[in-house]
């Protein structure tokens, strides 16, 4: 025991009977039962080892920046002009007319220069029904 | 040879089951009369000793020699009849018996009829009229022997409310006692 300050344990009485409160409960106590069932519990349930503060916080960091970088890869703004082939009933007035602006545009024949269709180009099968337009 | 406690925990840290078994030898009384002064019942002590142990071992790398390991699971005993007493609580059904009854509930023989006098009734009865941090300061002090520097340390509280403490918790058990 150590009693450094005995002044204050002035009460040798009350100091006895604290000692006997719990003196049945230590007698009937089998420590080498005790000690058994302790090691027992200890091999069968392991001791979950401390994890340093630094792999928790290192985790949470992870664990936001991949959530971050997911809602941004899923949540992209949608492009404005549609695609090619995209549903007609999906576009608003404006874009309806400035796709009915680009059809009127008249088709520029005169562009189309020998150079664009030379016989060279064309397959036996056009060729054959080239021929067979002039003979009428 | 005599091994230190902290030698056995240092063994124990290291893998050796005697280690702890030696550890539970030199403590489990003195930790079960704790808990049983401080109201566990007595069919109740043994697992209570059992589960105080447990949590000592699995966090004794975080014990640093900061006071006497005696102490120190000491303090985790008290944790364990508090989380004890709430669970039993809680399930609604039974209660922790306060010393006393516990004492009446397993009396019959001469032997525990002598034991349990007026006096030490009354005794145990004052202890569940305190706080519990006054009823384990008084314990680890009275019934332990242990210093005040021992007692903060374990307790999380400084040597001077330790202190305060116990001549609180004497002055109202003298009340109750005399």
């Amino acid at each position: 025991m150590n009693l450094n300050d005995r002044d204050d344990l002035d009460d040798a009485r009350l100091r006895e009977i604290a000692q006997r409160l719990g003196a049945r409960a230590a007698e009937q106590l089998d420590v080498e039962r005790t000690a058994a069932g302790v090691l027992e519990r200890l091999r069968k349930e392991p001791a979950r080892r401390r994890v340093p503060l630094w792999v928790p916080i290192a985790a949470a960091i992870v664990l936001l920046l991949g959530g971050a970088e997911l809602w941004r890869a899923t949540h992209r703004p949608e492009p404005v002009v549609a695609a090619a082939g995209y549903d007609l009933k999906t576009l608003s007035a404006d874009q309806l007319r400035d796709l009915l602006q680009v059809i009127d545009q008249p088709f520029d024949v005169d562009s189309v220069t020998a150079e664009d269709t030379g016989l060279d180009d064309l397959t036996p099968a056009e060729l054959r029904t080239l021929l067979a337009t002039l003979e009428g | 040879m005599i091994s230190s406690d902290s030698a056995l925990i240092a063994a124990w840290l290291g893998g050796d089951e005697q280690a702890a078994a030696e550890l539970v030898r030199r403590h489990a009384r003195a930790l079960a009369g704790f808990l049983g002064a401080a109201g566990a019942p007595e069919a109740d002590v043994d697992d209570l000793v059992q589960e105080t142990l447990i949590r000592a071992f699995r966090s004794l790398a975080s014990f640093r020699g900061q006071c006497q390991f005696r102490t120190w699971l000491l303090a985790i005993g008290g944790n364990a009849l508090k989380d004890s007493v709430r669970r039993v609580k809680s399930r609604g059904g039974g209660r922790v018996l306060p010393l006393d009854e516990s004492l009446e509930a397993g009396g019959g023989s001469p032997h525990e009829e002598a034991v349990a006098d007026e006096t030490e009734r009354r005794l145990a009865e004052g202890l569940q009229q305190l706080s519990r941090l006054q009823r384990e300061v008084f314990l680890l002090r009275a019934q332990q022997g242990m210093d005040y520097d021992d007692i903060a340390q374990a307790l999380g509280t400084t040597p001077g409310a330790a202190r305060v403490h116990y001549h609180h918790a004497v002055k109202r058990l003298k009340e109750l006692v005399q």
